[in-house]
């Protein structure tokens, strides 16, 4: 059986036309019927907050809001429509510190440039098939950061009456 | 010693696999997406050639006046070449529009920058695309991008030594 790509709505935020028409193309023909494009920052956030986006895709370097910035605002702005929503982070950025800047600001996944079809595919897949937990913390929303499971051996910071069981409220929480 | 940072993880509903459901990609949608890029590649090089146009025009406003607005404007035109270069099957471009970036991410040295070394990475572009050069193992044009990234790891690394 094959996904249904039809009831889909996925933003595509990237100040740049081409990469823009390049991301929605292979959108659609992944078989998504609503594409809806921003060429700014400023733009996606009214995008989502007149429509119900399931997948966002935006671009890190945009003039006026970033990316960085936009997915900030997504995660932790008091008005955000969809707190929840994956992102996915296009980048020609590939340092490990600009992918902790992105990581921090609540980013699910990193679509690097150059992008392809295949590219794009592997990115939508891996948010529907391997969605991570979300982490309230006081300086941080968003996608747990931990993006493999590993052996921890150090103390365990992540306190056990702290953490909320799914379906759970803490008594922490912030 | 223990960290009592207060800290909640709890799963969000899946809504994209609740509107998917179970299944995978199928070969049909991957061809189609193939497709979609294939139609658009005779596009590649025009889109290319505008995102050339304007390395060139900010590499003139740069070696013209050389200040902070003028080389984070170099810097943002080569950084986007060099991501959609290579999207758009020009690999060289992409090549030397890191180079590029490289050398304009910093402006702890000081400015200007080497004019003559930035002029030479945008002749450079500019002869890949006026050449159609998209094999990245043509042996000119990689030699060129190589000799240009020597040029700019050299400047680094004096400077960063400095």
């Amino acid at each position: 059986m094959s996904y249904n790509f039809d009831r889909l709505r996925v933003l595509v935020a990237d100040d740049n036309l081409h990469i823009r028409t390049l991301v929605s193309a292979v959108l659609h023909a992944f078989g998504v019927t609503t594409v809806l494009e921003a060429a700014s920052g400023e733009e996606a956030w009214r995008i989502l907050g007149e429509n119900r986006c399931d997948l966002i895709f935006v671009d890190w370097v945009m003039d006026g809001m970033s990316g960085l910035e936009f997915s900030e605002k997504v995660r932790t702005a008091p008005d955000s429509p969809n707190p929840f929503v994956p992102i996915v982070m296009i980048t020609g950025h590939t340092s490990p510190e600009r992918v902790h800047a992105a990581r921090d600001a609540g980013v699910n996944e990193f679509l690097a440039k150059p992008v392809s079809s295949k590219s794009i595919m592997a990115r939508v897949i891996s948010v529907i098939e391997n969605p991570r937990p979300f982490v309230r913390t006081k300086a941080y929303f968003g996608p747990c950061r931990r993006r493999r499971r590993v052996e921890h051996h150090g103390p365990e910071r992540r306190v056990e009456d702290n953490v909320v069981k799914p379906g759970k409220k803490s008594a922490n929480a912030a | 010693m223990t960290n009592k940072r207060p800290i909640e993880i709890f799963m969000p509903p899946n809504v994209l696999k609740a509107k998917m459901g179970n299944g995978k990609l199928g070969l049909s949608a991957v061809k189609r997406a193939e497709q979609a890029i294939d139609d658009l590649r005779g596009e590649f090089t025009g889109w290319v050639m505008h995102d050339v146009d304007r390395l060139v025009e900010a590499g003139q406003a740069y070696v013209k006046q050389s200040n902070e607005e003028t080389l984070a404007d170099l810097y943002r035109a080569a950084h986007d070449l060099k991501g959609q270069a290579a999207t758009f099957d020009f690999p060289l471009i992409a090549r030397v529009a890191s180079s590029l970036c490289m050398l304009t991410d910093d402006t702890s040295y000081g400015l200007p920058l080497p004019l003559k070394l930035i002029e030479s990475h945008i002749d450079a572009i500019k002869v890949i695309v006026r050449d159609n050069l998209k094999d990245p193992s043509d042996q000119t044009a990689a030699e060129l991008a190589a000799e240009l990234e020597t040029q700019v790891a050299g400047f680094l690394k004096k400077h960063a030594a400095a």
